[in-house]
């Protein structure tokens, strides 16, 4: 037998496996974000339809999520009324939208036909979407009242996901 | 009905598959030749019924039979025929199923081929391929089922992904693919075979090395094939983005092309045994960890299959696999080690380790940088990336290595050479080296490590014509008469070494044009209204308009362009549609397109692509408004030699490959001592 | 009177830009083919957060078109590639990064070749040397040897047997 051969062997085999075995079952879209603890990049974005401004800073004092989503996009579809009717039942939270590269009469025609009950902002080139390390659409931040993100979450919300990220800003 | 055939066959070929490895491995161990029959049987039995399951699969695709399981997930009645036929292996279950199809007649094949010979070894390999053939009938059968039942069929299906839609290539280019993947099971059970027997005898090599050869060919022809296929679909230029998939099938082939080098001098020193066992059970690990990358979802790669379960139990595979050769290795590789020596290590020979070791020190480097994301995220927790510049870095100067050693190891004789026949071997290729350096100079090559791949490789391409032509030159000096040595020195007698500087060849070829591609492209994006010109690269293009095509299952947006050579570029010309407008000499329209499939959202471009000998004029759209087109226009030189050459690498391999003069049987050994010494001398 | 109230809508949106995350540029701005030159090769060097795997450089995506844009904005701007590299780094993370830094563990992707290089060079000098003292001995010798196994001509028998 030759000892040298198995015991390397075995080393080779056992972290090849480690390393597969802690693989297994992760989402290899899924970007940790780095923001989460820091304050949020701050934005003042055109809202689409009204032509005013949103300042993200002046919404200090109370919870925001920014949804980030696209027109084109089918879980930014399926999510939608989740978030509408979210934003109806909670008053005291501010909800945002952002939609990057996309027309205003797409957005205006994609919120009439599915409803709005929140300012809808436009990023032109993406630059807020860039700063916020956005991955795919849709996304959603939650950002705290002192203004720092507390939590990311990719994918299309329900009721309770929103609750669940919802209750960190509030700690 | 379909589905309920489908699932019984498999259920039969994991019962014959286990049966035949069972009565394999007790034949091999209690020597006896009527359990090799019958294990030969069973080998053939197997095979039978991975045919029939995928005949009965092909059945069900081709006459849309939307109750089986893996038809309603790729079939469509709107694709072509084409489309339906190759949807075989478009998705996950299918290509299992695929895998297994290919398996069951490479064994097939190889134990019929060998049914008279290696007596002694053949067992062992049967109950080793079988023993695969168990895991993916099982995997067939149960975690990767392509035919399970529709409860309620729908009347039509999505079709396979459009990216697989998209091109012609995707016809080809899997099956080469599984060829070669699948083909390392065979080495590797003549490998362990070896092990278990305790013993590599010279007669084994040629059943060793040629199972080897075959699946290299084909895995050599595949990764080109990968590569063109992405530059021709993909629309950013290049044909290799070091991503975990393509890699995946680069590390059995990097292993395979070490083992087949070694091969040559444990045939002709009878050293290197227990290595080139190693090399070859490494090749089939890595296929099989290749499907893990593929199909586990641990991996984000363009070319991963979308949403599967099956990882853990390819893992759980691997892992046993890995131990058991690892064990196998231990416990058995001092049995075959060590029965010659080497004269000097600055020899041939010599040469030959050095190219093991940077085969391998470039497989970990691959293997490293795809795995290290996962190797970081367990211990640390953190996301990182290891992409294209680290890979580019890194293997860059092991592959100006292997270059470098392409031309100096044949260069050196065999054996023991004195300084003076060294110097005699090595210097006198500079010159070619210099030359082609100077000649990339002159056409304005700057990059150090291109301009180093270009000495070197007029070196190696020297080296390799000389020694192509050495025994037909020596024949000559004889007195010999042209044709007849001709044939006999290339094509008969030296075929196995015609074809291995053949490959020689090619890959030279293959190095400087991936050199010079990659480093000498340029690259514009530029929006151009109707009618509009842009000059670039010494070609003015001007945009004529645009198209619109239905067919059944896409939708496609083609831009049309001019290309025209000399005149002033630049310019809009208004006229919008006469070739030439652009006011040179008029070279080819050139049609990138668009395509929108239903089942995407984005649709996917085609880009196109003028090739001459220079290199290739690629246009890709970037995004098309009414009158206006956004193209991507990219210059790159020497890119279709690419293709060529590795074809050329694949031609080599099968040359090499003709069986020698056909031996029947073996009946008194010391004929098999005569022919071994015949394909040593 | 409308234009004018969206031009100054317009004039009030401010995107989070880059001054925020790394501070004031510290080189010098880039123009013309060298901006474009620069902004290609640090391309190269980002992944596209939306794909697979593969630089913003290599991407047809859109969000990858929005990335190089904000590269050659900053390179215009005169911001360095540090500087360009760690903004990205700052939102996305180490993923971003497609060469990895020498930096902590990830330094190990980095040294593990080299070091397996070296260790493979002592392997195969020592290897040769041995080999090069071993005793002669005719490789084929013990091999011919075992093929006049009766087991294996009794096995030939059965086997070409109909």
């Amino acid at each position: 037998m030759n000892r040298n051969v198995l015991i390397i062997g075995i080393v080779i085999v056992a972290a090849i496996v480690f390393v597969l075995f802690a693989g297994l079952g992760k989402d290899p879209q899924h970007i940790d974000s780095p923001l989460i603890g820091r304050p949020a990049p701050p934005f003042t974005l055109r809202a689409v339809g009204t032509g005013q401004t949103v300042d993200l800073e002046s919404l200090r004092g109370k919870p925001v999520i920014v949804n980030f989503w696209a027109t084109w996009c089918g879980p930014c579809f399926e999510e939608h009324p989740t978030l509408v009717a979210n934003a109806r039942n909670l008053p005291n939270v501010q909800f945002v939208g952002i939609v990057f590269n996309d027309t205003d009469d797409k957005i205006m025609r994609f919120l009439a036909e599915r409803g709005s009950a929140y300012p809808t902002l436009l990023d032109a080139n993406g630059k807020t979407a860039i700063a916020y390390g956005v991955g795919g659409v849709p996304e959603t931040f939650f950002i705290n009242p002192a203004g720092k993100i507390v939590a990311k979450f990719e994918g299309p919300l329900s009721t309770e996901l929103l609750q669940e990220n919802l209750e960190k800003a509030l700690r | 009905m379909i589905p309920a055939l489908g699932r019984f066959i498999i259920l039969a070929s994991v019962l014959v598959a286990t049966t035949g490895a069972f009565i394999a491995y007790a034949a091999g161990a209690k020597r006896s030749p009527e359990g090799l029959r019958w294990s030969q049987r069973f080998a053939y039995l197997f095979a039978a019924l991975m045919i029939a399951a995928t005949a009965v699969m092909e059945y069900a695709l081709i006459t849309h039979d939307f109750s089986v399981q893996y038809v309603e997930h790729v079939g469509s009645t709107e694709v072509p025929m084409w489309v339906t036929i190759v949807s075989l292996w478009s998705s996950l279950e299918g290509s299992i199923l695929f895998w297994g199809f290919i398996l069951g007649i490479y064994i097939a094949a190889t134990t019929w081929v060998n049914r008279n010979d290696h007596q002694e070894y053949m067992p062992f390999a049967i109950g080793t391929w079988l023993s695969v053939g168990a895991f993916f009938s099982f995997l067939i059968a149960g975690p990767a089922n392509p035919f399970l039942t529709v409860a309620n069929p729908p009347l039509d299906g999505p079709g396979p992904n459009p990216l697989l839609q998209n091109h012609l290539l995707m016809i080809i280019h899997p099956p080469m693919l599984y060829l070669g993947y699948v083909g390392m099971t065979i080495p590797f059970g003549f490998a362990v075979a070896a092990l278990l027997r305790g013993r590599l005898g010279q007669s084994f090599l040629r059943p060793l090395r040629a199972s080897l050869l075959l699946p290299w060919v084909f895995l050599t022809i595949a990764i080109m094939l990968g590569g063109w296929w992405a530059y021709e679909v993909l629309g950013w230029g290049g044909y290799w983005a070091w991503d975990p998939v393509e890699n995946a099938s680069l590390l059995p082939w990097l292993t395979a092309t070490a083992a087949l080098h070694s091969a040559i001098v444990m045939e002709r020193r009878g050293v290197l045994k227990g290595w080139t066992v190693t090399l070859v059970q490494a090749s089939f690990l890595l296929t099989i960890l290749g499907t893990f990358m593929t199909r586990s979802g641990v991996f984000n790669s363009v070319h991963s299959f979308t949403q599967s379960s099956i990882g853990p139990t390819i893992l759980v595979f691997l892992a046993a696999v890995l131990l058991f050769s690892v064990a196998l290795l231990a416990f058995r590789i001092d049995s075959l080690e060590a029965e010659g020596r080497l004269d000097s290590a600055v020899s041939r020979e010599g040469m030959f380790l050095v190219n093991n070791l940077f085969f391998v020190v470039l497989t970990f480097t691959v293997l490293i940088g795809t795995c290290f994301p996962l190797v970081v995220e367990a211990i640390k927790g953190k996301q990182m990336s290891v992409g294209r510049p680290y890979f580019d870095a890194m293997v860059v100067p092991i592959g100006t290595a292997l270059l470098f050693l392409l031309g100096v190891g044949p260069a050196l004789p065999w054996g023991k050479a004195s300084k003076k026949e060294s110097q005699r071997a090595l210097l006198p290729p500079l010159i070619t080296g210099a030359i082609v350096l100077a000649i990339g100079y002159a056409l304005g090559v700057r990059n150090g490590w291109t301009l180093l791949t270009l000495l070197f490789g007029g070196y190696a391409a020297h080296v390799t014509l000389a020694q192509m032509w050495l025994p037909l030159r020596q024949r000559l000096k004889k007195g010999d008469s042209f044709g007849p040595a001709l044939v006999d020195t290339q094509l008969r007698r030296g075929r196995r070494r015609f074809g291995g500087y053949i490959v020689h060849a090619g890959a030279v070829i293959v190095f400087v044009a991936i050199a010079v591609s990659s480093t000498m492209r340029t690259q514009q994006e530029v929006t151009l209204n109707r009618g509009q010109s842009t000059t670039f690269a010494g070609y003015t293009v001007t945009f004529i308009g645009t198209e619109q095509r239905a067919e059944p299952h896409r939708q496609s947006t083609i831009a049309r362009l001019t290309i025209t050579k000399g005149g002033g570029g630049g310019t809009p010309s208004g006229g919008g549609g006469t070739p030439g407008s652009g006011g040179g000499t008029f070279v080819t329209t050139m049609e990138p397109r668009m395509n929108q499939y239903a089942a995407m959202r984005e649709p996917i471009g085609t880009p196109a692509v003028y090739s001459t000998l220079a290199g290739d004029y690629y246009i890709s759209i970037m995004n098309l408004q009414g009158d206006q087109a956004g193209v991507l226009i990219i210059n790159m030189p020497m890119v279709g030699w690419i293709w060529f050459s590795v074809l050329m690498m694949g031609a080599g391999g099968l040359i090499a490959l003709i069986p020698a003069r056909r031996r029947t049987y073996v009946v008194v050994p010391e004929s098999t001592a005569q022919i071994d010494s015949e394909v040593v001398a | 009177m409308i234009a004018t109230l969206f031009l100054l809508a317009l004039m009030q949106i401010k995107a989070p830009d880059a001054e925020q995350f790394v501070g004031p540029p510290q080189g010098t701005p880039l123009a013309g083919a060298q901006l474009e030159r620069r902004a290609m090769e640090i391309s190269s060097e980002i992944r596209c957060p939306v794909c697979q795997g593969l630089a913003i450089g290599d991407s047809p995506s859109q969000m990858a078109a929005n990335m190089k844009e904000q590269v050659r904005e900053l390179l215009a701007r005169g911001y360095t590639e540090n500087q360009i590299l760690s903004y990205f780094e700052k939102s996305y993370g180490q993923f971003v990064l497609l060469k990895p830094k020498f930096q902590g563990v990830n330094a190990f992707v980095w040294i593990l070749p080299v070091l397996a290089l070296a260790a493979g060079f002592v392997l195969v000098i020592t290897k040769a040397k041995k080999l090069e003292a071993a005793p002669a001995k005719i490789a084929a010798a013990t091999d011919e040897a075992a093929d006049d196994d009766p087991y294996l001509t009794r096995v030939r028998e059965m086997v070409e047997k109909p």
